[in-house]
C-alpha cells in the first residue's frame, strides 16, 4: 500500500453562485520514501489538490467526488478531532512566504517547541527542548541563533525554521507549497538541498507543489502536470524532464510549453515562443481538451472529444490525442 | 574603468563611482551608514540591454532607484543626454527623467486600480506636457497600447486592471513607459512575479521594442538564466559592487569570478550530481551591507579562497574591477566596450 493514495478526487468552488471544479477526477500516489513534484500554471489546480490531502481547503471549497487515503486511514469523512491527530504527526506542511508564517512576536525556538508540545502535552520538557536543538541543527541552524526573532533571520533562514517545525512530530509526509519562489536563487538551491537531504536521513515523503520545473526537478523523483483542473502527464522526473544528456521525453504539448518557456543555459540562446493564452473559463463546460485553444499541434478530433489517457511506458502517461497518434 | 569617455555621445547612460548610503540602526551615536552602493560604474550604449544580476539586497534595485532619482545618491555621477541627473534638480530633474522610465515587478500593484488602462498611459503624458489635444493624447496612448501588443487598443483603453491578466498588466505598464518614447528603461525583475507561460512573451515584447525604438534597457534580475536570454552585457552585483560585468555568451561560457560561478551552476542545475544528491555551492548568506568583510567582499564564502589555502590577499585588499578577457568573439579586433572585467584577485585570465 502506498503511503497517500488519491483516488478520483474533485475539488468544487463556489464563487457566487457558480461551482468552479478546480480539481477534477484526478488519481495519484505517493509511495513510502518518494518526493513527487504537482507542476502547473497558477490557477491550475495544483494548490488545491495538494491542500485538499490534509484538508486544509478554504471554507468555499468542497470534495465532491473520490478518496484521500493516508497510511490506511480514510480522510474524506473523517472528523475533526482525528484529522487534527494526523496533521503534523503524519502530514506536515510548508508554505510559501514563511516570512508571514510565523509568529513575530515569539522567539523560534519556543515556536518550535509548541509544536512539539501541542501534539504530546505529557512530553518532558528537557526531552523537547533537546529536540528543539537537534530539529534545528536538522536544518542547518546554528544553536546560537535559536533564541532569535523571525525578524532576524533571512528569507532563507525563516524558511528553515518552517522546515524545522514541520518536522517536529517526525510526519511522513511532507507537504511544500512553493517553498522556494520567494527566496534567491542561491538560498532556493539550498533549501532545495536541504529538503532532498532531508527526504533520505527522516525517511520522508515529500508532494512538492511548484510552477518552477527547475526545483521540481532537482527534489522529485515523479512530476505530475496539472492544467485546468485536471492531470496532464505524470511521469518520472528523469523521463518527463529528462536528466544528465538524456532529453527530456514529454509527450503532452503543455508540458513541453512549460519546458521550453525555461531558459536552458546549456541550449541555444533562443528566446522560447512563449504560451500565449489563457486556460479555460472552469465554470463553462469545455468539450474536447482543455488545452486544445492554446495548443500548438491542435487536431480536430481535440476540440470534440476528450482526450483519452495514454500509456506511454511504465508509470508514464498522457492525456493527449495526439500522444495516442503516436503510441498507436 | 569600463569605457573611455571618448565613445561618451553613444552612451544613453554614465554611472559612475555611484555610492547610495542609508543611515545605519542602533543609537545616534554608534550609528554606522549603511553603504547599499559601494562605488558603482557602467555604461549603457543606445539600443543596448545591460543586465544587473544580483540576490536580494545585493544593491541592483538600489542602483536602479538611484538612477530615477527615486534615491538620493550619497556620491557619484550618473550622466544622461550630458547633465548629471544626480544633482539635477526641480524642473531639470523632471525634464531629464522624461528620458528614462521605470517598469516595476509587480504588475498587480504597480498599477491603479481604480483607473482604466488609458487613465494609466496617459498621465506620462500629462505630467510631461506631451501632446496638445485630447485627441493627439488620446492617439499616442492607442499607439502605445498597440506597440505593447494589447490588441485591439481602442477596447482595452477602457478596462480596468482587474480584467487583465498578469502579463497583459505587464503590457500595461510596459506602454505608458513607452508612450513618451524613453532612450533608456529600467526593468526592475519585470517578468518574476509572471507565470512562465507569460514570461517569453514580455521579454519578447521588450526585445522587440528594443528592435524598433532603439530602446535601451537597464534590465534587474535575479534570474542568470534570464539575463543570458535579452541582454547584450550582464553584470553580476555583490553586495552593493559589480563583481564582473562582460558580454552576456563570455560571461556564462567563461565566468571569472566564483561568485558568478556559483549563480551559474545553480541557475543551469549543474550542481545536481548523477544520483540526484545536489552539492552545495556556496555555503552561509550573504553579509549585511551593514557589516561588509575586509578585503574582498566575498572571501567568507568564497570556494576559491579556500581552495587556495585562504591567501592573506583575499582578506587584506580590496580587488579592482580589471580586464579579463579582451576580445569577444576571440577572433574580434579589441573593442573597450566589450571587454569582460572582474574584480577577485585570482580571477581567471586570459593571455590579450
Amino acid at each position: 500500500m502506498s503511503l497517500l493514495e488519491i483516488d478520483d478526487l474533485s475539488v468544487d468552488y463556489r464563487i457566487g453562485s457558480q461551482m468552479l471544479r478546480a480539481v477534477d477526477h484526478v488519481s495519484l500516489r505517493v509511495e513510502r520514501g518518494e518526493a513527487v513534484g504537482i507542476v502547473g500554471e497558477s490557477g491550475c489546480g495544483k494548490t488545491s489538490l495538494g491542500l485538499s490531502i490534509p484538508f486544509l481547503l478554504p471554507t468555499n471549497a468542497a470534495i465532491s467526488s473520490g478518496t484521500v487515503t493516508l497510511a490506511g486511514h480514510e480522510l474524506v469523512g473523517m472528523s475533526e478531532r482525528e484529522l487534527n491527530r494526523l496533521r503534523w504527526t503524519s502530514v506536515a506542511f510548508v508554505f510559501q512566504g514563511a516570512m508571514n508564517a510565523l509568529n513575530p512576536v515569539q522567539r523560534v525556538d519556543r515556536q518550535i517547541l509548541e509544536a512539539i508540545t501541542a501534539h504530546d502535552p505529557r512530553v518532558e520538557r528537557d526531552v523537547a527542548n533537546a529536540r528543539v536543538l537537534e530539529l534545528l541543527d536538522l536544518v542547518g541552524i546554528a544553536p546560537a541563533r535559536s533564541k532569535s526573532y523571525p525578524h532576524e533571520f533571512s528569507g532563507g533562514m525563516r524558511q528553515r525554521a518552517m522546515i524545522a517545525m514541520a518536522l517536529a512530530c517526525r510526519p511522513s509526509l511532507l507537504i511544500a507549497d512553493e517553498p522556494t519562489t520567494a527566496l534567491d536563487v542561491i538560498s532556493q538551491a539550498q533549501i532545495l538541498a536541504l529538503l532532498s537531504t532531508l527526504r533520505r536521513s527522516e525517511d520522508l515523503s515529500v508532494l512538492m507543489i511548484s510552477h518552477d520545473l527547475a526545483a521540481i526537478k532537482r527534489v522529485c523523483d515523479r512530476i505530475v502536470v496539472m492544467y485546468a483542473g485536471i492531470m496532464v502527464e505524470m511521469g518520472t522526473t528523469e523521463e518527463v524532464l529528462g536528466r544528465h544528456g538524456r532529453p527530456a521525453a514529454a509527450a503532452h504539448p503543455y508540458t513541453l510549453a512549460l519546458i521550453e518557456a525555461h531558459p536552458d543555459l546549456h541550449g541555444e540562446r533562443l528566446l522560447a515562443q512563449g504560451l500565449p493564452g489563457h486556460p479555460p473559463d472552469l465554470s463553462k463546460p469545455i468539450v474536447g481538451c482543455r488545452f486544445a485553444d492554446r495548443c500548438p499541434s491542435v487536431m480536430p478530433i481535440c476540440r470534440t472529444e476528450a482526450p483519452p489517457t495514454v500509456t506511454l511506458s511504465a508509470g508514464h502517461v498522457a492525456v493527449c490525442h495526439l500522444a495516442a497518434k503516436g503510441a498507436r | 574603468m569600463t569605457a573611455s569617455t571618448t565613445r561618451g555621445s553613444n552612451h544613453v547612460l554614465e554611472v559612475r563611482d555611484l555610492v547610495v548610503q542609508f543611515a545605519g540602526r542602533g543609537s545616534w551615536r554608534h550609528r554606522r551608514a549603511v553603504k547599499a552602493v559601494d562605488g558603482v560604474s557602467f555604461d549603457i550604449e543606445k539600443g543596448e540591454i545591460l543586465a544587473l544580476v544580483g540576490e536580494s539586497g545585493c544593491g541592483k534595485s538600489t542602483i536602479a532607484l538611484s538612477v530615477m532619482r527615486l534615491l538620493e545618491p550619497t556620491s557619484g555621477r550618473i550622466i544622461s543626454g550630458g547633465e548629471d541627473l544626480a544633482t539635477l534638480r526641480g524642473r531639470a530633474l523632471r525634464r531629464a527623467r522624461r528620458r528614462v522610465q521605470m517598469i516595476f515587478q509587480d504588475p498587480f500593484g504597480s498599477l491603479n486600480q481604480r483607473q482604466t488602462v488609458y487613465d494609466t498611459v496617459v498621465e506620462p503624458l500629462v505630467i510631461h506636457k506631451l501632446g496638445t489635444t485630447p485627441q493627439e493624447r488620446r492617439a499616442m496612448v492607442i499607439e502605445a497600447l498597440d506597440l505593447a501588443h494589447l490588441r485591439p487598443p481602442e477596447r482595452l483603453a477602457s478596462v480596468y486592471p482587474h480584467e487583465l491578466s498578469g502579463g497583459q498588466r505587464q503590457r500595461v505598464a510596459i506602454a505608458s513607459a513607452m508612450v513618451i518614447r524613453p532612450e533608456l528603461v529600467i526593468a526592475d525583475e519585470p517578468v518574476s512575479m509572471l507565470d512562465v507561460s507569460a514570461r517569453a512573451g514580455i521579454l519578447r515584447l521588450m526585445m522587440d521594442l528594443r528592435d524598433r525604438l532603439g530602446t535601451s534597457y537597464l534590465f534587474i534580475t535575479h534570474d542568470l538564466a534570464v539575463a543570458w536570454m535579452v541582454a547584450d552585457r550582464i553584470a553580476v552585483v555583490y553586495l552593493g559592487r559589480i563583481v564582473e560585468i562582460g558580454p552576456a555568451t563570455s560571461l556564462v561560457d567563461g565566468p571569472a569570478h566564483p561568485y558568478t560561478k556559483a549563480l551559474l551552476s545553480v541557475s543551469s542545475g549543474d550542481d545536481v550530481s548523477e544520483d540526484g544528491e545536489i552539492t552545495s555551492v556556496l555555503s552561509g548568506e550573504t553579509p549585511s551591507a551593514a557589516n561588509v568583510p575586509s578585503g574582498c567582499r566575498f572571501h567568507p564564502r568564497c570556494p576559491r579562497y579556500l581552495e587556495l589555502g585562504e591567501p592573506e590577499r583575499c582578506r587584506a585588499e580590496d580587488p579592482q574591477l580589471h580586464v579579463v578577457r579582451r576580445r569577444v568573439p576571440p577572433s574580434s579586433e579589441v573593442y573597450d566596450a566589450n571587454a569582460h572585467q572582474c574584480a577577485c584577485h585570482f580571477a581567471i585570465e586570459e593571455a590579450p
